[in-house]
């Protein structure tokens, strides 16, 4: 009744079965009882600057490589085909969903795969992106010029990264409210226009003054990229001169720039998350049915006004919850300290809890829906072509999407990333507080919020899913 | 304290993960049981019963009435029922794919109900 199917993470159905209750309960006891142990472990630990150095170890290899202008050229051409591809086949492919590589493209090699493997090995958006890589096509053999030198003149006022937030926040309309992301040629469209608009950014205000604060992928990605092994060091016209190898997680605890637009695009990474489970969940499909005489006599509009609503009210309440931790966590430590310089370096702490819950809750979607895409490869416009038969049959395999397989590296996931998250903001607290006493202290109330947080993330993965009709 | 406390941390990780595969891989209740389910189709719009469950390894038996011709998909699965009016359709198969599975009416992309293999 009020959607025809399943439409989750833009389209598709999920198959995983939510985990058990008994499963949930050991789950959550597991996460109180290694807080517990992180705690006493970690009683009496370094304060000032050493408490967030970290070990890395260069790989001249990597070095070589990422000095060269091969990756950057191969990552282009992949993004640029990728980003035709979707433009295409949204366009002019099946107005089915299931059947049209965009959405497969979009939501689950894109949205969902290339996060979760830019967390785990490397920035991959860097080398992907495929606005940079036509400007840098357009500029690099034409004129021989700096990069900084190329700024189009105009320039961006001082609006920090809020237009990278705003997209960012678009983008999560489009997948989760607006009910359309399982349109192929609005996909299609989107991605036009967001293209267009990124060029024009590109050229008018400068490459890296557009990327790094409105377009909102350079942003996510740059965040996401910090949790991952890979360092680059770089010159001061950003040229890369050394490749390092650290441990996961710990490139967030770098400095930041500190601003609420960058604690808020965090925080929006949490809640788009955390929204794109709650919306399946029966609870929210009971309040959306009891809200209807509200939504109801909107029209066409309604549903997706309830639901950016949703998203809008879930992020204001993380984000109050979070800055009310964030005062107690300075009250404890008991120094004056800055709010917001505190509140965007500890919100850096919390990304490892959304990077696992974002890798636990698409799990499936990753290992099987994606296979979706190889028999498409045969006809990717539904025009009767025979490009390729051999994989036309092909049915997706299920070996890696077991109940009890998914149901384990979920919570070792969910588990993983808050053992990861409590120690960073331990080690975070070791930096801003003085003294060992006064960082455990201040530590209690961001382990009560990450407890909190982790509790949520496993809660909605027990959920029934339903069928939102 | 210092020395000892990431092999701490380690072993406690370790040890929920031992327990929680313990836990987990040892509940699968085996099936293999031979299962036979009858649902009929209303309208094209919906099925009766509307949840379908069977275990891992189990051999499902899937009858369908239909009373409009057309086809009926078992997502997942990708197993078709080639319905008309009033005939029943069966559609035998192994049920390997533990998971929620969405069952449609193929042309509209109705949402019909859903088998769950657990």
């Amino acid at each position: 009744m009020l959607a025809t199917g399943i439409l989750l993470h833009g389209f598709g159905q999920r198959y995983d079965l939510p985990a058990s209750l008994a499963l949930y309960l050991f789950a959550a006891a597991g996460v109180v009882v290694i807080s517990f142990v992180l705690v006493v472990t970690f009683a009496g630990d370094q304060v000032g600057a050493k408490a967030i150095q970290y070990p890395r170890r260069e790989v001249p290899f990597l070095t070589r490589v990422a000095r060269s202008p091969w990756p950057r050229g191969a990552g282009g051409v992949v993004g640029l085909l990728g980003l035709a591809a979707i433009i295409v086949t949204g366009l002019f492919g099946s107005s089915k969903p299931e059947l049209n590589p965009a959405e497969y493209l979009t939501w689950i090699y894109f949205w969902a795969a290339t996060v979760i493997v830019s967390g785990l090995v490397g920035n991959l958006w860097y080398l992907l992106n495929p606005w940079a890589a036509i400007y840098d096509a357009f500029n690099s053999p034409l004129v021989g010029r700096s990069r900084e030198a190329r700024v189009g003149g105009h320039r961006l006022p001082n609006i920090g990264i809020w237009p990278a937030v705003a997209a960012y926040f678009a983008f999560a309309c489009l997948e989760l409210t607006s009910g359309m992301a399982n349109r192929p040629w609005i996909v299609a469209i989107v991605a036009l226009a967001y293209s267009a608009v990124t060029l024009a950014g590109m050229f008018f205000f400068g490459r890296d003054e557009w990327l790094q604060r409105c377009e909102a992928f350079t942003v996510l990605f740059g965040i996401v990229g910090r949790f991952s092994p890979l360092e680059a060091e770089r010159d001061e016209r950003g040229g890369i001169t050394a490749v390092y190898v650290r441990p996961w997680g710990v490139g967030l605890l770098q400095p930041s720039p500190a601003g609420w637009d960058r604690v808020m695009f965090v925080i929006l990474m949490l809640s788009s998350l955390a929204f794109d489970g709650i919306e399946a969940t029966p609870s929210w499909q009971d309040l959306t049915i009891n809200l209807e005489p509200l939504w109801l006599p909107l029209g066409a509009w309604g549903f997706f006004i309830e639901k950016t609503a949703g998203l809008v009210l879930l992020t204001g309440a993380f984000l109050l919850i979070f800055v009310a931790f964030m005062e107690m966590v300075i009250y404890f430590g008991n120094r004056r300290l800055d709010l917001k310089a505190t509140v965007t370096a500890f919100a850096l702490t919390l990304v490892p809890i959304a990077l696992v819950y974002n890798a636990a809750h698409n799990y499936s979607y990753v290992m099987v829906q994606s296979q979706g895409l190889i028999p498409l490869l045969n006809d990717p416009l539904a025009r009767g072509w025979h490009l390729w038969p051999a994989v036309a049959a092909y049915k997706p395999s299920f070996a890696l999407a077991q109940a009890s397989t998914v149901w384990f590296a979920q919570i070792i996931l969910i588990v993983l990333g808050h053992v990861i998250a409590v120690y960073l903001s331990h080690l975070k607290a070791g930096e801003k507080f003085r003294t060992a006493q006064r960082v455990l202290l201040s530590q209690y109330p961001m382990l009560l919020l990450m407890v909190m947080y982790t509790m949520t993330s496993l809660w909605i993965l027990a959920q029934p899913i339903t069928a939102g009709g | 304290m210092n020395r000892y406390r990431m092999p701490i941390v380690v072993a406690v990780v370790v040890i929920f993960a031992a327990v929680g595969a313990v836990l987990i891989f040892a509940s699968q209740n085996g099936g293999g049981q031979n299962v036979t389910l009858d649902v009929t189709v209303t309208g094209a719009k919906s099925m009766s019963p509307d949840t379908l469950s069977a275990h891992h390894n189990d051999t499902v038996t899937i009858n369908v009435t239909s009373d409009t011709d057309g086809e009926v998909h078992l997502h997942g699965y990708d197993i078709h029922f080639e319905t008309k009016a009033g005939q029943v359709v069966s559609q035998t198969f192994k049920a390997v794919n533990t998971g929620d599975f969405e069952i449609e009416w193929e042309s509209t992309s109705t949402h019909l109900g859903h088998l769950v293999v657990s």
